[in-house]
């Protein structure tokens, strides 16, 4: 119908040419560059946009990075490589005789950035904001103390309502606020704080946006020369694939992301700079069994589904084998000095063994029917859902291994997906079989063990219950937990910690699959001194608050 | 005049209906912010501290009647409340800051997508059986049927990581500060191409074809015949007779994309870390946010409804027919 070649033809293509060209105009690639002595880090927070809070009392809201990991600092800092707490705003604690007071020997010179001095009556006053304010009191402190005094300018007396030593980690590691500076503040729940004033090594936020800040060196910090770095830089990341990005660009120093096949994608790229460490010290990872829900109540049931996982295969495939199969004890790395070989040896039961979970089943009256599943004691079919929250990819592929070995047995198991808020709900409130879940990581095993294993943390089903979720109480542990609060002798812990290890691998309240890890990796092009595998003074990962601090005080700009 | 009055009513009524579904519907989702916020802590907070919390984030006084009520009541005094998420800053400050951004990503990419895909469909339709009409239509579907987070992840790896021609995240340059200065408005612009390009390729087709099959039509059409024998000039034919009354249905739509530009593109902004509505929703969402899920979705309804409204009142304008019968 129409010529072949018409004016048309090459108008169009005059439309593309223009529109490839305006493309190609816009393309020019600024690469950008940070100040000398300025190291960018990962922000705990995944979102295309900050919001400018530096609150260090409101745990629960939307705070930024730096606020309790390099402006406000707590009286002490628990390094859990060293099993020990590390002097910071006070140079030591001592514990009463009765165990109901403690007195921290607060550090003489310490200055706020804006040069008012450091005191006892901040400690007290930061206490009482927690008690005026619940919302505040995240960790709920002020369930076991009575009152904070200062004795002096530089002591402080925290009096407990009863004896509670596991209370020290909470209470020494509270970041401290200025009373001058706090006093006026009408609602300190949602106080932006936008401008900070505090002790630690970064104080200065240089430049707030949206989309990335900065802040600076604290001049007037209390250890002398530090930080030797000038300024942390923060950008937004939205997800995962954005920090990788990033962190292969050179573009991010310190974070602390899951990375896959680390070694090939990001060692291997610059060997020289590129950098991990994922040490084994996150809390262990449980499949929990509802044992209120016949016959999960039997302990050879569970023994028998914790035979049937195939954990060495979760740890490399599912886990890119960062971690290893847990032990019967469930204690993972950060509590690696408590661990008692013996009742690590005596717990078969996270053994691999499909033969011997059979027989457990059988013994337990769960036979397998004529169509090879296994029915209930009374004929009843039986059947187990296995629920595990959406987006964890990770942990999505241990439940499906977990599965494939409970089938195995010849158990029916559905495997359930679920989002996460949906997911955490039904395990909150009992209303699920089997569950992926985490467990407790404090700085003892007391809090784990107590999570696990104590009958005061048992609720009712239907309840919300903030732990124990798999709702097992054992009344002969109760006492080891009544000890451990009085305690503060370190042989005696470690003695009554081992016994709650024996309990735990004799009754098996829950199944522990694998310990977690501590996602860290670093770049040297910048800065040096970060903690690995090498030198392990503190944990690399840049998400737990206080411990940041350990490091923040060792980087060296290069 | 009625046509418009009737039409106004149903706005009204859809607003209000649309509003009444951004209260109940998050709530429908099982936990509550406060809930959502332990899970994130890993059970570390402790339940006092939730209850406490819920007082902070306005959850929990009186019934949900007696909420709805009071967020009608503040909703009609322009009041969205305190966003969660973003905790203290108010939903209107967070909306503001991605409102603006997801306008400019959005509304571009409609445009030029709209624009470029029509023009492509004249073409098409024009040259039958040209190399436009064979090989474009099927290429454009085939990559818009590409699952979009494919398409975005093979762009931001090619042209941003491979080739390294264009930024991988953000609206600028971060050492930038929003300003009128060409550094500026080039950085924001460099950063647009990337998002920019995969929506406008993601969504090209439909235009594409839409034109196309409606100018196939007109073209068709005796009066086109009779402009042809008239010896008129091509272009003027085509663009003049053809292109403009095969135009009109298309206009509908483009109404309709231009609404739904404040919804966010969720997975290019994710992918490109993009600060834009689609983000915030998603984030929302994830955290239960109610009162920035319900401020997002004020914003998508006024800019539906008013895309809407301008889409009645041109096609009103332009087509007598429907301001006589009223029917639509």
């Amino acid at each position: 119908m129409a010529p072949a070649r018409s004016p048309l033809d090459r108008w169009a293509r005059r439309v593309l040419t223009v529109v490839a060209a305006a493309a190609a105009l816009a393309c020019v690639r600024r690469s950008e560059k940070l100040p000398p002595g300025v190291i960018a880090v990962e922000e705990t927070e995944q979102t295309a946009s900050f919001v400018r809070n530096f609150n260090p009392l409101l745990e629960a809201g939307p705070v930024r990075w730096p606020t309790r990991r390099a402006m406000y600092e707590p009286m002490l800092v628990h390094n859990p490589l060293l099993g020990q707490y590390v002097p910071w705003l006070a140079t030591g604690y001592r514990w009463s005789e009765d165990r109901t007071q403690l007195r921290f020997s607060l550090r003489p010179g310490v200055v706020w950035s804006d040069g008012a001095p450091f005191s006892a009556d901040d400690v007290v006053f930061t206490f009482q904001l927690l008690r005026r304010h619940p919302a505040l009191d995240g960790r709920g402190l002020w369930r076991h103390l009575q009152s904070v005094t200062a004795a002096d300018a530089h002591t402080v007396v925290v009096t407990l309502a009863r004896p509670h030593t596991p209370s020290l980690e909470e209470i020494a590691q509270q970041a401290i606020v200025p009373q001058h500076r706090w006093r006026d503040v009408a609602d300190p729940v949602s106080f932006a704080n936008p401008d900070p004033v505090a002790t630690g090594p970064f104080t200065e936020v240089t430049f707030f946006q949206p989309q990335v800040y900065q802040v600076g060196r604290n001049p007037r910090y209390w250890q002398a020369g530090q930080p030797a770095l000038q300024g942390l830089r923060f950008r937004a990341y939205a997800g995962n694939e954005q920090v990788l990005l990033a962190l292969l660009h050179d573009e991010l120093d310190w974070a602390g992301s899951f990375v896959p096949a680390i070694r090939r994608v990001y060692q291997a790229r610059d060997p020289q700079h590129h950098h991990y460490w994922f040490p084994l010290l996150d809390a262990t990872v449980f499949l929990y069994a509802n044992t209120r829900r016949p016959p999960l109540d039997d302990v050879r049931v569970r023994k028998a589904l914790s035979m049937a996982i195939d954990r060495a295969r979760i740890a490399e495939i599912a886990m890119h084998g960062y971690t290893r199969p847990a032990d019967a004890t469930g204690l993972s790395d950060a509590y690696a000095r408590y661990r008692d070989p013996a009742a690590v040896a005596a717990g078969d039961w996270v053994r691999h063994d499909p033969a011997r979970a059979e027989q457990l089943l059988d013994q337990a009256g769960l036979r397998r029917g004529p169509d090879g599943k296994r029915r209930r004691p009374d004929g009843r079919p039986f059947s187990l859902t296995l629920q595990v929250q959406a987006g964890y990819s990770d942990w999505i592929a241990a439940a499906q291994i977990a599965t494939r070995g409970l089938r195995a047995v010849g158990l029916e198991v559905v495997f359930r997906t679920a989002e996460e808020n949906a997911w955490f709900e039904k395990l909150q409130t009992g209303d699920f079989d089997l569950s992926m879940g985490w467990s407790d990581l404090v700085t003892t095993p007391y809090m784990f063990y107590r999570s696990l294993l104590a009958t005061a943390t048992v609720r009712p089903l239907g309840e919300a219950a903030d732990s124990n979720w798999h709702r097992f109480g054992l009344p002969q542990a109760d006492p080891l937990f009544a000890a451990l609060e009085e305690t503060i002798d370190p042989v005696e812990e470690k003695r009554l910690i081992g016994r709650l290890q024996w309990l735990f691998v004799e009754h098996a309240p829950a199944i522990p699959l694998f310990p977690g890890t501590l996602w860290g990796e670093f770049n040297t092009r910048r800065a040096t001194g970060f903690p690995d595998a090498n030198n392990p003074y503190a944990p690399l990962a840049p998400y737990n608050a206080p411990q940041s601090l350990l490091v923040l005080t060792r980087l060296v700009s290069r | 005049m009625s046509y418009l009055l009737r039409r106004l009513g149903f706005y009204l009524v859809a607003a209000w209906a649309s509003l009444t579904l951004a209260f109940f519907l998050p709530r429908l989702i099982p936990g509550d912010p406060a809930r959502v916020l332990l899970a994130r802590f890993r059970g570390r907070l402790r339940p006092e501290a939730l209850d406490a919390l819920r007082g902070v984030f306005g959850l929990g006084d009186g019934s949900i009647w007696q909420q709805y009520a009071t967020y009608l009541g503040h909703l009609a005094r322009g009041d969205l409340g305190v966003s969660i998420s973003h905790f203290p800053a108010p939903v209107s400050q967070v909306i503001a800051g991605a409102f603006g951004w997801t306008l400019l990503l959005g509304g571009v990419s409609v445009l030029i997508s709209f624009v470029l895909g029509s023009l492509l469909g004249v073409l098409a339709a024009w040259k039958r059986s040209g190399w436009l009409d064979t090989v474009l239509p099927g290429a454009l579907t085939f990559l818009g049927a590409l699952p979009y987070f494919w398409l975005a992840m093979v762009a931001l790896y090619l042209g941003g990581f491979t080739l390294g021609w264009f930024p991988v995240r953000h609206a600028y340059d971060d050492g930038l500060t929003p300003q009128w200065s060409w550094t500026f408005v080039h950085s924001v612009v460099s950063h647009a191409v990337l998002p920019g390009a995969t929506l406008v390729l993601a969504t090209l087709s439909g235009w594409l074809l839409a034109m196309r099959n409606t100018m196939l039509g007109v073209v068709a059409e005796d009066y086109m015949t009779l402009a042809r024998a008239t010896g008129l000039p091509r272009g003027r034919l085509l663009f003049a007779y053809a292109a403009r009354n095969a135009l009109l249905p298309n206009l509908v739509g483009f109404g309709m994309a231009l609404g739904f530009v404040v919804s966010g593109a969720l997975l290019t902004e994710i992918v490109f870390s993009y600060p834009g509505q689609g983000y915030l929703l998603v984030r929302a969402v994830a955290s239960l946010d109610y009162p920035l899920i319900q401020g997002l979705y004020l914003t998508l309804t006024i800019a539906v409804l008013g895309a809407n409204l301008l889409v009645d009142l041109v096609s009103a304008w332009v087509d007598p027919r429907l301001r006589r019968s009223g029917s639509v």
